[in-house]
């Protein structure tokens, strides 16, 4: 393998927001942000539009300035200076490559810019494309490649700086499906190989679950919960992180009288911020459709409607109480069933945590 | 327009259109080109003793060449004047405020309110003053078509900064380690060059069909000696009047072209 993957990462460092606000004008667009990045780590902000993940990556990348907080690299207070002296990579959502240069000259352009000699930059671009699969686009100019392609140079580009951190912002979302998640594996197998600590905006929760060593959901400029993508989808923090990533149903919980949450008559285990303090005894809880179990009953819920994914099938029940309820359910169990007959429904056992809202 | 006009209407409203544009024209070339007394310029005699001696006699002064010499260099000029004003403001707006844009744009647009008269007797009347030999030069023309040349020279060079997206291009090059001004010097300009040439084209068309100016402060430029020839040699003078516009047309036409091919219709230019 090139020496260009495997020297030691030695300029990649940990990143740390620490406090960090940022509005424009009357616009809230982070309201206090903190987040630490371990080297070599691959951390997503995922939210939605407004949430405030692009204003992080700008402020990352040095556009911004933020009001207030500081943003440090390897314990390196960065947060005053430009852009030029940080020496990060960063890979915008229209690509932004330099129209008047070919792959190889675009790919080139930072190097250049360091007055790096002319061999070496042969040498690492002609490495670099290798390691993007672009050797034989090489001396196109970016109207004549693909959009893979150009988020490919892009990628190169960002990278052949040996940067300290990659910033990507909603890379894949210019690119149709089949494409995204191809590129989405070479991101991932490229930024491991290379060990740089990198960031990643992502408004797609499956992108960021398949990609990410954690995953930073925020919402109205603040962060909801940083976690592995296994964790947020197990233990969301709160209602909102739960709905974000993934489908969820709002079903009542109620306190038994021993004080513990039963929700569809069931006794669960609840997580997320309200479930420590919280003193009501009457909740609405958030409750994952694989976690829903159903067995044929006389009465109880309706079967609305089935819809047969593959290994599983997607119920749309009618609950008496509840209202519409969805229920994923494996699909040999669930063969017999007919839209129109009746279930029972409860919360499957050992099917997790569900959290209050 | 299409809804309400019809199809055959707006066939009419094109026809009609054409004519007003065609006719004047066809008899300026009946005039310059036919060796037929005005009287005699009917129907009739339509394919009758055409010939090019009007344009010929037309060419063989040398005053004419001088003045367009002069016209030739005041252009030059200015469309170095006009860029070196107003690329600077253009990129930076672009680039770094682009919420001032309303108000550059409003700002170009100010020379077309204020009429050449007025422009040229305030201006004289101050620079009486201050360096009275100003406006005896020819050269002085330069700034007051610079000035003129504003909308055109902003509206090309705002549409090819926006085609390009200028604003990330530059967040780009600085990520990898460019100054802003070497940004804009290795990546913004190498991409606006089809902005610039249209701009330098539309800036010369228009300083070689200047005529108030020109006529207001007594300089010999193309357009007052058109007009001056004319008076003296009726026909050479609608000759040679419609030669230049021909290749006036011809020369925007280019320009229209090249703009094309880089992907700017004339749409976005905002004309």
């Amino acid at each position: 393998m090139s020496d260009l993957m495997t020297a030691p990462a030695t300029t990649t460092a940990g990143v740390e927001l620490i406090g960090v606000r940022k509005t424009f004008g009357s616009t809230v667009a982070l309201e206090h942000l903190d987040l630490r990045i371990e080297p070599g780590e691959l951390v997503c902000l995922l939210g939605p539009s407004g949430c405030g993940k692009t204003t992080a990556l700008r402020l990352l990348a040095g556009f911004e300035q933020p009001d207030a907080g500081t943003i440090t690299i390897g314990g390196k207070d960065i947060t005053t200076v430009p852009p030029r002296r940080r020496g990060f990579g960063m890979v915008f959502q229209d690509y932004s490559l330099f129209p008047h240069l070919t792959a190889r000259a675009n790919i080139a352009y930072g190097l250049r810019v360091r007055r790096t000699d002319a061999a070496t930059i042969t040498r690492t671009v002609d490495e670099l494309l290798e390691v993007t699969r672009l050797a034989e686009h090489a001396d196109k100019f970016p109207h004549q490649l693909s959009g893979g392609q150009k988020q490919r140079v892009a990628l190169a580009r960002a990278i052949a700086t040996r940067p300290g951190l990659l910033l990507l912002d909603e890379p894949l979302s210019a690119l149709d499906a089949q494409v995204r998640e191809h590129l989405r594996d070479e991101i991932r197998r490229i930024q491991r190989e290379l060990g740089v600590t990198t960031v990643l905006v992502t408004h797609d929760q499956g992108e960021a679950m398949a990609i990410a060593d954690r995953v930073a959901v925020m919402n109205t400029g603040r962060m909801e919960q940083i976690a592995t993508p296994r964790e947020l989808y197990r233990r969301p923090a709160t209602a909102f992180v739960a709905g974000f990533v993934g489908t969820v149903n709002r079903v009542r919980a109620r306190r038994g009288p021993d004080g513990s949450w039963w929700v569809l008559g069931v006794p669960v285990e609840v997580v997320g911020d309200l479930a420590a303090t919280d003193a009501a005894d009457d909740r609405l809880a958030v409750v994952r459709p694989e976690q829903v179990e159903v067995s044929p009953a006389p009465a109880g819920a309706r079967v609305v409607a089935l819809s047969f994914l593959g290994a599983v099938t997607r119920l749309t029940l009618d609950h008496p109480d509840e209202g519409p309820l969805l229920a994923d359910v494996l699909s040999e169990s669930s063969d017999a069933l007919r839209v129109g007959e009746h279930v029972q429904v409860a919360v499957r056992p050992g099917a997790g945590a569900v959290v209050l809202a | 327009m299409t809804g309400r006009l019809g199809r055959s209407g707006r066939w009419v409203f094109l026809v009609l259109l054409g004519l007003y544009f065609l006719v004047p024209q066809l008899a300026m070339a009946r005039f310059a080109f036919q060796n037929v007394p005005v009287v005699l310029l009917g129907p009739d005699t339509f394919f009758s003793k055409w010939s090019f001696d009007a344009l010929g006699q037309a060419l063989a002064e040398p005053a004419l060449w001088q003045a367009t010499g002069v016209s030739a260099v005041l252009a030059v000029l200015t469309v170095a004047l006009t860029l070196v004003l107003l690329v600077p403001p253009t990129i930076y707006v672009e680039v770094r405020a682009p919420r001032l844009r309303p108000w550059l744009s409003a700002a170009t647009l100010v020379p077309w309110v204020i009429p050449p008269i007025a422009l040229v007797v305030g201006v004289a009347a101050t620079f009486r003053a201050v360096a009275p030999g100003f406006l005896a030069s020819t050269a002085s023309l330069v700034p007051f078509y610079a000035v003129w040349a504003l909308p055109f020279t902003y509206r090309a060079l705002d549409a090819g900064l926006r085609a390009i997206n200028a604003r990330t291009l530059v967040e780009a090059a600085t990520s990898l380690g460019s100054s802003t001004a070497g940004a804009v010097v290795r990546v913004l300009l190498p991409n606006l060059t089809a902005s610039l040439v249209a701009a330098g084209g539309l800036t010369t068309a228009l300083v070689l069909g200047e005529f108030a100016f020109a006529s207001l402060l007594l300089k010999q430029t193309l357009p007052t000696y058109l007009v001056d020839f004319q008076r003296s040699q009726a026909r050479a003078g609608m000759a040679l009047a419609l030669a230049v516009m021909v290749l006036t047309a011809l020369a925007l036409a280019a320009v229209v072209r090249l703009l094309r091919r880089r992907g700017l219709g004339t749409t976005t230019l905002g004309l």
